[in-house]
């Protein structure tokens, strides 16, 4: 059994490796946003500060409109998540239960519309909202983001359909259910995980999302935090390195928190349409 | 089942906001891309071929693909193997009952939960160009110089553009993988292993065509992904320095607001569009079986 531990140890170095790969990025940044000035300079870099500098965040919190970021990306990404399972919830279940003529047409349309270039998008779009005065407007940014996230999760959670038996939405119809009372009553109770998944997928990718915003979005005021962190990079000289680094740590803490408490939800809905296809 | 009186009920709202924000401006997009058009509003414009002669005549363009072939290029590769690398290690791992092997997961996970621009920000902390750079610092106790410009030297930041996003996009391979893996059929790894396979000869002949279609689909999402990298590199180099690092979606949108020449800038994005059409053609190849058989 020798070769075999040698083999364990081998896979522990391997983990261990992995590990302090991924982790060190955001750890370091961690260390950089607790430190002094002299010390952000200082040659060789500590690993550690001497006492961690908590004030950075408060100054960064006070003097910067990242609160305000924080709170815009809240109320974008609800919103968000509200609007793509009200459409892809009734779009899902219709295409996984219901057999029509344009069925396959409607998938495949969705399908390709995953792939697309939000980049491509967002420069008509900008034409469009400037002609409507939708500049600067969340509805209307909300949609922009439903629009890019609706197409995977619809994909998803219409696999998701295809694992519930139909046998309880035809028990429901049988005894005298519409179609939307079925789904309501019988199948969304049944569904919960995935629609659970859908919505945090969709949290997770609008927190995230740039282009959208960057290009329909120029005042200041309304930057989600995607967009902030930016805007606090390039005020160059006004914002010193530990400064930055507290914002981006502030910036991916709400994120990283539900991703770690969430992520059997997250894995599944990254994976399933993918086992299926 | 039968056929349901109305279904589009179900789908019109979808339909319609997909219709809205892809539709349109798809169509409005191949439009401009034949227009001399610019971004300063109101200012009259004409149809004409220029803006792709221009683009193809031009040398800037020509530039941004290579730039953008190699950026996909590598970053496509390694974050396959890689991802397949960490994913078969976490999987052993997890067989063997080995601690750590979940939280390893977790934390490479971790990276794709991390919105992009942040990355960017985080990996131009790392790179710092002084001796307190940290990867300088590092690189000097490994005998480097210590104050590599791996941002502001061209030569250096396709690479160091390329490597945050092998971090970036790692994650997602590795998750593919790892779900692919749980499909092979142990049974057969098993009868390889009596058979006297080495474990080199049981992945070639088991796992590896148990993960070839998902390896298909993971190849097409990453290839499309990488294509429109836009937020990490904006925060990382913003294209710079010079456009060492303006791959394609950067380019676009640097031709349309900043130069705001809008038909030159259409006429790239269409490149762009043409190349996810290309990706869509294939991941449908990939899904023909689901369609057929729902």
């Amino acid at each position: 059994m020798t070769g075999r531990r040698w083999q364990n140890a081998g896979l522990y170095l391997a983990m261990v490796v992995t590990v302090v790969v991924f982790a060190f990025p955001v750890l370091w940044v961690l260390s950089l946003s607790l430190r002094t000035s002299r010390e952000i300079v200082a040659t060789p870099p500590p690993l550690l500060p001497a006492s961690p500098q908590w004030g950075n965040y408060t100054h960064v919190l006070e003097t910067t409109g990242i609160g305000g970021y924080l709170l815009n990306s809240v109320i974008v990404v609800a919103g968000s998540v509200f609007g793509c399972l009200l459409l892809c919830v009734p779009a899902a279940y219709a295409l996984s239960r219901l057999r029509f003529r344009g069925r396959a047409t409607f998938s495949r349309g969705v399908l390709a519309a995953q792939l697309i270039s939000p980049l491509v998008l967002v420069i008509p779009m900008y034409r469009l909202f400037v002609t409507l005065g939708l500049l600067n407007n969340y509805l209307g940014l909300i949609l922009v983001y439903v629009a890019v996230t609706a197409p995977f999760q619809t994909w998803f959670l219409r696999n998701y359909f295809d694992s519930i038996p139909v046998e309880l939405d035809e028990a429901a119809l049988v005894d005298g259910c519409t179609r939307g009372r079925a789904l309501r009553s019988v199948v969304l109770p049944a569904a919960r995980p995935g629609i659970a998944s859908a919505g945090i997928v969709v949290a997770v990718l609008s927190w995230s999302q740039f282009v959208v915003p960057f290009v329909l979005l120029d005042d200041s005021s309304m930057y989600p935090i995607s967009v902030g962190v930016v805007n606090l990079q390039n005020q160059g000289g006004e914002i010193t390195t530990q400064y930055l680094a507290a914002g981006s740590i502030i910036a991916v803490v709400p994120v990283v928190l539900v991703f770690v408490a969430l992520q059997r939800y997250i894995v599944g809905a990254l994976t399933a349409g993918s086992l299926k296809g | 089942m039968k056929t349901a009186a109305k279904p589009w009920i179900w789908l019109v709202p979808l339909g319609v906001l997909l219709l809205v924000v892809f539709g349109y401006p798809i169509v409005e997009i191949v439009r401009l891309s034949f227009t001399d058009s610019t971004m300063v509003s109101g200012e009259p414009y004409s149809y004409t071929g220029s803006a792709y002669r221009s683009v193809v005549t031009g040398p800037d363009f020509a530039d941004t693909l290579r730039v953008t072939s190699a950026f996909v290029v590598f970053s496509v590769v390694f974050q396959l193997l890689l991802g397949l690398l960490i994913a078969l290690l976490v999987d052993n791992a997890k067989r063997r009952g080995l601690r750590g092997a979940m939280i390893t997961r977790t934390v490479v996970l971790t990276a794709w939960a991390i919105p992009g621009v942040v990355i960017g920000v985080l990996w131009q902390l790392l790179y710092q160009e002084s001796t307190s750079g940290i990867l300088n610092y590092l690189g000097s106790l490994l005998g480097f110089s210590g104050d590599s410009a791996f941002l502001s030297d061209p030569g250096n930041a396709l690479v160091s553009v390329t490597i945050a996003n092998v971090w970036r996009g790692t994650a997602f391979s590795m998750i593919l993988m790892y779900a692919g893996l749980q499909t092979v059929q142990r049974d057969l790894l098993e009868a390889a292993r009596l058979d006297g396979a080495s474990p080199f000869q049981a992945f070639r002949a088991v796992t590896l065509p148990a993960l070839l279609p998902l390896i298909a689909i993971d190849l097409v999402t990453i290839t499309v992904e990488t294509f429109n990298s836009f937020d990490m590199i904006m925060a990382l180099t913003q294209g710079g320095p010079g456009t060492s690092t303006q791959v394609l979606a950067l380019k676009v949108y640097d031709q349309i607001f900043t130069q705001l020449g809008l038909g030159r800038g259409a006429a790239m994005s269409i490149v762009l569009l043409l190349i996810n059409a290309v990706m869509i053609a294939i991941y449908f190849r990939y899904h023909k079986r689901r369609e057929v058989n729902p």
